[in-house]
């Protein structure tokens, strides 16, 4: 489960969808993507977890072809996107995190461009762009112009023509924000159904209930790092059994430390602005945790108690909460 | 190589069928052209059946001298001929002709100072003062050259008068003036030498032949005709720059980079962007002809010469506008920048005032605009140039544009390298 022991040996890499071997890419001074490693197998939804600016978007652009890595490689099929034929691309559909479409058009000639850019032609178009639509749940509304449609529903075009060359491989960016929790299931259920049709799926998302409902493999990231990867009940063991918790008030940060060294299986992962979050080895030191502060005569005005999820995991990663 | 075609010409026609799926947009887009031009045809008075004018020459005459002599030229605008092209306004003194000048806008002040008849009859220096109006743009110059050939007539006319000046002088002045013996004697005197000098002037050596190209069949000056041109190539810049904003747009949305994660290439992706806005403009330009033919009777020439001009302009815009969307980073720069410059270069290379006004350094500067040549060009299209005429404009437009394309392709091929496209 160490971040850069999952990519594939360069001769499986012809038969891998997606190979990504140590990249790098920095905009400016700014460090994007530092030494990102992981692959994504055919079948799989792989999951790209993290924060706003974590280089998810990055990642992805450098793996469409978009931006060249500073270093390091990723491979479509055994090739990279970049090239001149464009071959690995046309194995690939991706869904942009904004809604890349022509307000002008209707969602039937904005899906049936993608098809026709993607090469499909004749007799073979039109099926392929019923069915896009069937599958994004908009065949009763394809020939409505997309700046008429909702949030919800222009996502799902989105979907669709990244769906019409039916790919091999599907890349993903946050293709849920902003919209409904009725419109965000039904999108998670068109990915899933693609994972079973044997397509390898990546998946960017910040949202961890998504993650873990239909990834089977996620890498949490953070500045541009790959901190963990691990199906969602490997990660679960790694964020540990005991809890995490959580409390707000009028703390002080050395009386916090003070208390963590000296409780055993305590320890203080994060404080800032009135808020800290501990995490306990186990129940016991939970236990310990909590007496001790309610003894201690700080105001604490809010405790909360969580069970080891990735939420916790990604604190104990990065001593940050991972938030929506 | 097929599949390249096929692939540019999708993206070609993705972009077309938009803008007519927006057809109130595309409808004001090409309106913009044509409203500034039915503005034009208004405020210069040329409209559809009606005989073209040239503009009055309007003068401010202050006659100090007072002579029947002078009285000639301030009534000059009572001649039925002369009162089409002349507005002529008296003044008593030099002040009240300035006033008089600024405040109803005339071009210039004439102003005959007292003695002039006398000098002049007597063969003295005469000198008459031309005070031209600054606030006005072409009619001044036109007064101060009228001005220069009325001092050359009266120079002659004077030369030929020899000594029966004195005595037409004496007669001007009221002397003599009923002796009509003395008169019938002057004006024999007057017609053998101009009978004489007859023979040493005419026929002239030097003729000159004006072939006037028929406007609507009249032979008047049609000043929309001479304007149009102008108006046309102002108006195609403002749509190839509209129609090239698309690229950012198309950035802003996402779709540029959704199509460049497709198999397609960058260059496929700005080529088909280039043949959509010229396919825009060259629609925009195919209306502007119609409409100059339609609306203000201009006579278009011979086809292939004007064929291959607007084939010229319609490259050269487009390359222009390439060349502004490679440079700006956001739409509101372009349209800020664009329109700007679109400004400058209609000003400098003719739209509104003819080039040859501009001091000799902004002449030169506007040797380098797209409206410089592409106005020449469709200039002498409209006077009835052929292709020799119009094969220097030709030339230069095709540089320029082929120059626009090479450093506008170079610079958008630069920022998909850096992941900015």
């Amino acid at each position: 489960m160490s971040p850069g022991s999952r990519v594939a040996p360069p001769d499986r890499a012809r038969e891998t969808p997606l190979v990504v071997d140590d990249i790098r890419f920095a905009y400016g001074k700014t460090r994007a993507v530092d030494g990102v490693s992981f692959e994504v197998r055919a079948g799989e939804i792989f999951g790209l977890l993290g924060p706003n600016g974590a280089g998810k978007t990055t990642t992805i652009s450098i793996i469409s072809g978009l931006l060249p890595p500073e270093s390091g490689q990723a491979l479509i099929f055994g090739r990279e996107a970049g090239g001149a034929s464009g071959a690995s691309r046309a194995r690939m559909g991706v869904v942009p995190q904004e809604i890349a479409l022509y307000e002008e058009l209707s969602a039937i000639e904005n899906v049936r461009f993608w098809g026709r850019l993607y090469g499909i032609r004749g007799a073979a178009l039109e099926p392929a762009v019923r069915l896009a639509l069937a599958r994004a749940g908009l065949a009763e509304r394809a020939k409505e112009r997309v700046s008429k449609l909702s949030g919800g529903l222009k996502r799902r075009v989105n979907l669709a023509a990244a769906l019409v060359h039916s790919p091999d491989l599907l890349l993903l960016d946050e293709p849920t924000v902003g919209i409904d929790p009725q419109a965000r299931l039904h999108i998670l259920d068109v990915v899933k159904s693609q994972a079973r049709e044997g397509r390898a799926v990546l998946y960017t998302s910040h949202y961890l209930e998504e993650a873990e409902q239909i990834c089977d493999r996620i890498g949490i990231v953070d500045h541009g790092r790959v901190l963990a990867i691990g199906t969602v009940a490997e990660l679960k063991r790694l964020a540990g059994e005991g809890p995490v918790i959580h409390l707000r008030g009028e703390i002080g940060v050395d009386r916090l430390q003070e208390m963590a060294g000296r409780l055993a299986g305590v320890s203080l992962l994060g404080s800032s602005g009135g808020a800290a979050s501990f995490a306990a080895l186990d129940a016991a030191a939970c236990s310990a945790l909590v007496r001790d502060l309610f003894q201690s005569g700080l105001r604490v005005e809010d405790l909360r108690i969580q069970e080891p999820n990735l939420q916790s995991l990604f604190l104990k990663l990065t001593g940050r909460e991972l938030r929506d | 190589m097929r599949r390249r075609v096929r692939t540019i010409l999708l993206l070609t026609l993705k972009d077309l069928r938009r803008r007519l799926a927006d057809r109130l947009a595309l409808a004001l887009n090409l309106a913009i052209p044509l409203a500034i031009a039915g503005t034009m045809a208004l405020v210069f008075g040329s409209r559809p059946g009606e005989e073209p004018q040239a503009p009055k020459l309007r003068l401010v005459v202050a006659d100090l001298d007072g002579t029947p002599a002078t009285g000639i030229i301030t009534g000059a605008s009572q001649n039925q001929e002369a009162a089409k092209h002349l507005d002529v306004s008296v003044a008593a003194t030099r002040e009240e002709g300035l006033s008089h000048m600024r405040d109803e806008h005339f071009a210039a002040l004439v102003v005959i100072p007292k003695g002039f008849s006398d000098a002049m009859l007597s063969g003295r220096q005469a000198t008459f003062e031309v005070v031209k109006n600054p606030a006005e743009s072409v009619m001044p110059l036109v007064a101060e050259q009228g001005a220069g050939i009325a001092a050359l007539y009266l120079s002659t006319g004077r030369r030929l008068l020899g000594d029966d000046s004195k005595t037409l002088a004496a007669m001007l002045q009221g002397d003599d003036w009923q002796d009509s013996a003395a008169i019938a004697a002057l004006a024999t005197t007057m017609y053998a030498r101009v009978h004489g000098a007859g023979n040493w002037l005419f026929p002239p050596i030097i003729g000159v032949k004006t072939e006037q190209k028929a406007a609507g069949g009249t032979n008047g000056f049609n000043f929309i005709a001479w304007m149009y041109p102008g108006l046309i190539v102002m108006g195609l810049l403002y749509v190839a720059l509209m129609q090239m904003r698309d690229l950012l747009r198309e950035r802003r949305s996402g779709t540029l980079r959704r199509q460049l994660v497709a198999p397609v290439s960058v260059a496929e992706v700005l080529l088909s962007k280039l043949l959509a806005v010229a396919a825009v403009v060259a629609v925009s330009m195919v209306l502007l002809l119609a409409a100059g033919a339609l609306a203000f009777h201009i006579d278009w020439g011979a086809p292939l010469p004007l064929l291959a001009t607007a084939a010229a302009i319609v490259f050269t815009t487009t390359g222009f506008a390439a060349l502004l969307y490679s440079l700006v980073t956001t739409e509101r720069q372009g349209e800020a920048f664009g329109g700007i410059l679109v400004m400058v270069m209609s000003l400098l290379g003719g739209s509104f005032v003819p080039p040859q006004v501009l001091p000799g350094w902004l002449q030169s500067i506007s040797r380098f605009t797209v409206s410089h040549w592409a106005h020449d060009a469709l200039r002498w299209i409209v006077a009835g140039g052929g292709w020799s005429d119009i094969a220097q404009d030709l030339l230069v437009l095709a540089v320029l544009g082929a120059t626009f394309i090479g450093i506008g392709w170079a610079g958008l091929s630069r920022r998909y390298a850096r992941g900015a496209l």
